[in-house]
């Protein structure tokens, strides 16, 4: 049991950046249907913006923290700037933009490695490395903040599409595009604030992971790929479907190592079947889409 | 000039070439076709069938691994190997298609790339059979009737896989398979209306073209005399795509041009950039969605429209 309680922290934990990560999809993919590979780079991106403002200039975490936040937000309509909105001008097929960012990835993954070459970089733990136990439940200091952060995002993120017009809007155009826009609804910048959110949400995810595994060029296609899984788990419909998509992927994943008989290597195999069962048995994930209202 | 005779030519110039290449330039080169033939079945399948399918490169590697297998740990004679291996391909391609075919557009894509994924732990973990992360490596083609072939001779037989490839895809496309899968990409709807069965050349279409592959992969696993994981990774299965839409995707000449060039690239770029060509990759390929998603045999069309 205790075994038990110490992995279901740590999963939580993976489980809650998979989530930033499925909500940096569930951000875009809601208003414009744009399957965004390149989140893992933009993960990554965060990784390095942590890797050279806390290690290297040696910023206090949050100022640290808050400044890697704005620059994804820029990265993030930066890209849709380049790769997106001048194809949606145009009127190219859904499938356009989504090869484009796809060259985008290519794009962030060999500029970071050009700048800052194969090795992994190092980046500090806000609240150092030390063991907190909270009753049965024990973890690391970093599991338990990823797992308050990512709680409060989502609570944010949640707050912003139920309560406020900006987050009705978002809703409006995922449901009805050409009515949003009839109703006056600024499409183009719903599809600039989706990107920038997505960007904030999957250098967040990055931040926050890069402590325990290191920045390296490579960390983001692995991060799309479980991030995508949880999305397809929990469903594109809802917010919360993309926490707990997370959640239950990273389960998946650590009870697999943990117990089940098969050699460790298999474990990196938990998140591709569960995404290929996923999308041919349900592919409206967990949870379903909640109907317009009328 | 007649059909025949055409294709005769082709397929004897291609074959002088290696030998008057010396033995690095006839590794690049044999090297070259493979990718080419590859990039004309991806073609199929992405431009023609608008299947975004991560997997093509996958059955490249499961053509590689089967025939090595089934040669040197089963012990089958040659012929059935290459039978049997066909036989799996076929096999492992119905299964990814027949379920897949319900998933549209990039989900397509997402499935079959976690589909490539796995192939590459079940071949890092596959331990003995697969020879785990440093792969098959110690074996030699067979001798055929007591010869064996190597050197520019082996080159003869992936130019003969080349241009089998293309003709049958070329037969293909101009037949009525070919206009019903240009049907399906455009329209699905519009197609099923017209009498066209959606899943089943949507299906045949994939098992088609992976088979291909995997005949492209068998020859391949004698190129090096080895195989191993990285190569079957992602990585490669990115650059197929990129070379058929930085090409042109829909039109053969496009992926044989985008096969070329990028193949090339980087022995050009190597000595200004090292390893970082990738990143021209990707700059080619956003330029190319931008500015012609035609490719490169659309701004030839387009130049040769303005020289007209």
């Amino acid at each position: 049991m205790q075994d038990f309680l110490e992995l279901a922290v740590s999963a939580s934990a993976s489980g809650c950046v998979y989530g930033l990560v499925a909500l940096a999809y569930l951000l875009m993919i809601r208003p414009t249907a744009i399957i965004n590979f390149a989140v893992g780079e933009w993960a990554m991106v965060g990784a390095f913006g942590g890797f050279l403002l806390l290690t290297r200039a040696e910023w206090p975490y949050p100022v640290g923290m808050a400044a890697v936040l704005l620059a994804m937000l820029a990265v993030g309509w930066a890209t849709e700037r380049i790769a997106v909105r001048p194809l949606v001008e145009r009127g190219a097929p859904l499938l356009a933009p989504i090869l484009a960012l796809l060259g985008m990835l290519v794009v962030f993954r060999e500029s970071i490695s050009l700048a800052f070459g194969p090795d992994p970089h190092p980046v500090p733990y806000p609240f150092g490395f030390g063991r907190l136990e909270l009753g049965p439940l024990a973890g690391s200091y970093q599991s338990f903040f990823i797992i308050a952060t990512t709680l409060v995002v989502f609570a944010g993120v949640w707050l912003f599409f139920e309560r406020t017009v900006a987050g009705k809007a978002f809703e409006a155009v995922a449901i009805n595009r050409r009515a949003a826009a009839l109703m006056g609804i600024n499409l183009a910048r719903v599809t600039a604030l989706s990107f920038a959110g997505g960007g904030a949400a999957a250098g967040l995810a990055g931040l926050l992971v890069s402590p325990n595994i290191s920045a390296h060029y490579l960390m983001g296609v692995p991060l799309a790929i479980q991030g995508f899984t949880a999305l397809v788990i929990g469903g594109v419909g809802r917010v919360e479907g993309a926490l707990l998509g997370g959640l239950v992927l990273a389960f998946a994943e650590q009870l697999t190592v943990r117990y089940a008989p098969v050699p460790a290597g298999y474990a990196q195999g938990v998140p591709l079947v569960l995404l290929m069962l996923f999308l041919l048995v349900r592919p409206t994930g967990l949870l379903r889409a909640r109907e317009a209202r009328a | 000039m007649s059909e025949l005779a055409r294709w005769l030519a082709a397929a004897v110039v291609l074959a002088a070439v290696p030998f008057f290449l010396g033995e690095y330039h006839n590794d690049v080169y044999r090297k070259m076709l493979l990718w080419v033939a590859l990039a004309l079945g991806y073609n199929f399948l992405f431009g023609i069938s608008g299947q975004v399918a991560f997997s093509h490169f996958a059955f490249y590697g499961i053509g590689a691994y089967s025939i090595v297998i089934l040669l040197f740990q089963v012990g089958l004679p040659l012929p059935v190997a290459i039978l049997a291996g066909v036989a799996l391909c076929a096999l492992l391609a119905l299964a990814v298609a027949i379920p897949s075919t319900r998933l549209e557009g990039f989900y397509l894509a997402l499935a079959t790339l976690a589909f490539a994924q796995l192939f590459v732990v079940v071949l890092n973990e596959g331990g003995r059979v697969t020879g785990g992360t440093g792969g098959l490596m110690d074996y030699r083609l067979p001798e055929i009737f007591g010869v064996r072939i190597t050197g520019p001779w082996y080159t003869t037989v992936i130019v003969a896989v080349l241009l089998g490839t293309y003709a049958i895809l070329a037969r293909l496309d101009r037949s009525w398979f070919g206009r019903a899968c240009r049907a399906i990409r455009d329209n699905p709807e519009a197609a099923a209306a017209m009498g066209v069965n959606v899943a089943r050349t949507k299906v045949i279409a994939f098992t088609v073209t992976s088979v291909l592959a995997g005949l492209a992969g068998m020859a391949y696993a004698f190129v090096d005399n080895t195989v191993n994981p990285p190569i079957f990774g992602l990585e490669n299965a990115f650059l197929l795509l990129f070379m058929v839409i930085v090409g042109g995707s829909g039109r053969p000449a496009g992926a044989v041009i985008g096969a070329v060039l990028l193949y090339l690239l980087p022995f050009v770029l190597s000595p200004l950039i090292g390893h970082h060509h990738a990143l021209v990759f990707g700059l080619l390929l956003v330029g190319a969605m931008l500015v012609q998603p035609r490719g490169l045999i659309g701004v030839y069309d387009a130049l040769r429209r303005r020289a007209a």
